[in-house]
């Protein structure tokens, strides 16, 4: 028999029972919509969080630390008493292929505006290194960065500037705002607070989301001044200006940092960091997929089922069919057929409803109305994240051969039944 | 001596039907030369049915052999058993149509699975429902015909392989006398027009007395044979 007719009359078979049909078709779809779903949106989720990452986070920098931090095991705390401190910026720009570096001291202070207090995280930064690093991000919105600053001044996010995005203002260019921080006096312990009364001359562009460079919810001051109001050179981190951001080079360069400091530092660079994230995703959307899969094999046990039936019903036709001297990999390839139409169907609309539900969930996710409706904030600004999803045609192919795959696997021992019925059994099957 | 179109010797079947074990056939040695039209007689049990069976490859014997055109039946596998079974003209009682199919779509069915192509088989699938008398019925599906319908689309299907024989079990069993007169005029006719061979099981005496044999069976054996 022809595979065409073979087919048509598979398609026949299936089109006498059309509820039955429709709900085993109805199981595939949530199956495949399920992961179709959960993959384009984690995929999604995964591109908002890199992209922002990059942004926030230039990827030809790298980040000097003592350890902890940000990033798997092998940067974790070397358990040293060693300390950055912003004169090791020198011994880190004689480094081969580092273009610049920058030391930023990092404290939580108070920092008062008017009758409003916040705590807050305050930056010591040399204002036209940093901004060169982050000449995405660092960057005023209003007033201007002074490159060679000598006073007492603040730059703030734009989050410190408009903390409640009402046009209620904690503080702006002109506005002078106290920090405060408290220190413990060595011998007595006893908090002793340092007041900083800041000049701000610039507030910063939208940066959105999080990175590891600039933030809407930081203060900065620059490093000579941090060095007197903190009395310290200690710094929590150097950020290094690679010369290009070629994966060799930033290799290079990290392990030449480590090696100038005896290993007492560690070094995460942008990409470490991606991989790593990718890898925490990829973790993510196997267990989604397989969750997700999970409902596809009740759909297989669902098309398992209802072909076992079809088959008693259909005894005395395959008796029919056998006699008229079909060939039992015929009616084999009739059943699988049937199978192959329903997982075919079933995926297709799996993965169409699947891709609307992940765009449902998105806007849903984003916080805020449907796209296009007019709204002041954008949804980044709401706090939340834009999340476009993303149907990678590995995840489209393979939802759908997936669908495919677990429709004629339950399928094959029903197939295989028919097949094998007796023709003068089948026939006297009443 | 030619080779006899069908032969059987010693043909034996026995099965359990739950517990008891019955004896279908106890030995049956037949002949069937090409041409011949054959009427099987027989109280029901005899066995007729188990050995219209065994001619058509639909089951297997438990001893003794059947010889199609000289071939050993039991010699085939499978597919080659499937093979056999499209030269088989098979009719049975109670039509066995696929009801889903239409008239012209069941007679299609035969051809479509020795793999005839569309056009031919849907030319020569009305022309057999136009020879059976169902020009106009051919676009009706079998809920939508009598039992006499019903019977003349088997036969058409029957005849759509070209094959080598007719093995018709009681074909007027379940339709009316008027009908049935007219449906076993036309397998008549295709015996002595066509000379196709044809084996007819039947409990009418009317129907008998046209054939050329009568085999008469009883236990599974048969037991007497008039040629008229």
């Amino acid at each position: 028999m022809k595979a065409s007719d073979v087919f048509s009359y598979a398609f026949s078979a299936i089109r006498l029972r059309k509820l039955r049909a429709g709900l085993t078709i109805l199981g595939v779809v949530i199956g495949i919509a399920a992961i179709v779903a959960l993959l384009s949106i984690s995929q999604g989720l995964q591109n908002s969080i890199s992209e922002q990452l990059q942004t926030g986070f230039a990827t030809d920098t790298l980040i000097v630390s003592t350890g902890g931090g940000f990033g798997p095991g092998e940067m974790a705390s070397t358990g040293s008493d060693f300390k950055l401190s912003v004169n090791h910026t020198q011994i880190i720009d004689e480094i081969e292929n580092v273009d610049m570096s920058v030391a930023v001291i990092q404290k939580s202070c108070y920092v008062e505006s008017g009758e409003r207090e916040f705590r807050l995280t305050v930056a010591g930064v040399d204002f036209a290194k940093y901004a060169d690093i982050y000449s995405g991000t660092f960057i005023a919105k209003s007033g201007k960065i002074p490159l060679n600053p000598e006073n007492e001044i603040v730059v703030v996010g734009k989050r410190i500037s408009d903390p409640w995005k009402n046009g209620t203002l904690f503080c702006d260019v002109d506005y002078t705002i106290k920090i405060i921080w408290t220190t413990y006096n060595a011998s007595t312990l006893k908090p002793e607070n340092k007041t900083y009364m800041g000049n701000v001359v610039a507030v910063l562009e939208e940066i959105g989301g999080f990175g590891l460079g600039p933030s809407d919810s930081s203060v900065y001051i620059p490093i000579s001044q941090a060095q007197t109001f903190f009395e310290t050179n200690e710094c929590n981190t150097i950020i290094v200006k690679v010369e290009n951001d070629d994966e060799t080079t930033i290799e290079s360069v990290s392990e030449a940092i480590e090696v100038a400091f005896s290993d007492q530092v560690s070094v995460i660079s942008s990409t470490a960091v991606l991989n790593t994230i990718s890898s925490v995703f990829a973790t993510i959307e196997f267990f989604l997929a397989g969750i997700a899969g999970i409902s596809l094999l009740v759909a297989g046990v669902g098309i398992m089922n209802i072909m076992i039936v079809s088959l008693m019903e259909r005894t005395r036709e395959i008796g029919i069919l056998k006699a008229l001297g079909m060939k039992s990999r015929t009616v084999l390839s009739i059943f699988l057929s049937e199978a192959v139409i329903v997982g075919l169907i079933g995926a297709a609309f799996g993965v169409a409803s699947g891709w609307v539900l992940a765009n449902v969930v998105a806007v849903v996710f984003s916080g805020g109305g449907l796209p296009g409706v007019g709204r002041g904030n954008h949804a980044a600004t709401a706090g939340g994240m834009v999340i476009t999803p993303v149907l990678t045609p590995t995840v489209f192919l393979g939802a759908l051969a997936f669908g495919l795959i677990v429709s004629v696997v339950f399928a094959l021992y029903p197939a295989w039944r028919a097949s094998k019925l007796k023709p003068v059994e089948a026939l006297r099957y009443e | 001596m030619t080779t006899p179109i069908i032969q059987t010797t010693n043909l034996r079947k026995t099965y359990m039907l739950g517990k008891v074990r019955v004896e279908a056939l106890r030995g049956v040695d037949l002949r069937v030369e090409k041409g011949d039209f054959l009427a099987i007689l027989g109280p029901s049990g005899s066995g007729k049915s188990t050995l219209l069976n065994m001619i058509g490859a639909l089951d297997k014997p438990t001893e003794g052999k059947v010889f199609i055109e000289g071939i050993d039946v039991s010699t085939l596998d499978d597919n080659g058993l499937a093979d056999l079974r499209r030269k088989v003209g098979f009719v049975f009682q109670f039509f066995n149509l696929i009801p889903r199919l239409t008239a012209k779509g069941n007679v299609e069915l035969t051809m479509a699975i020795p793999g005839l192509g569309k056009k031919e088989r849907g030319k020569r699938a009305e022309e057999l429902l136009e020879t059976v008398g169902l020009k106009e019925r051919v676009g009706h599906k079998p809920a939508e015909l009598s039992g006499g319908e019903r019977q003349r689309v088997a036969i058409a299907r029957a005849l759509a392989n070209s094959p080598n024989f007719l093995l018709m079990d009681e074909p007027t069993g379940n339709i009316d006398s008027k009908t049935s007169k007219e449906i076993m005029a036309l397998v008549i006719r295709l015996n002595k027009e066509k000379g196709m061979t044809t084996i007819v099981i039947t409990h009418d005496q009317h129907i008998a007395a046209q054939a050329k044999r009568k085999v008469q069976m009883l236990d599974g054996l048969i037991i007497r044979e008039e040629v008229s």
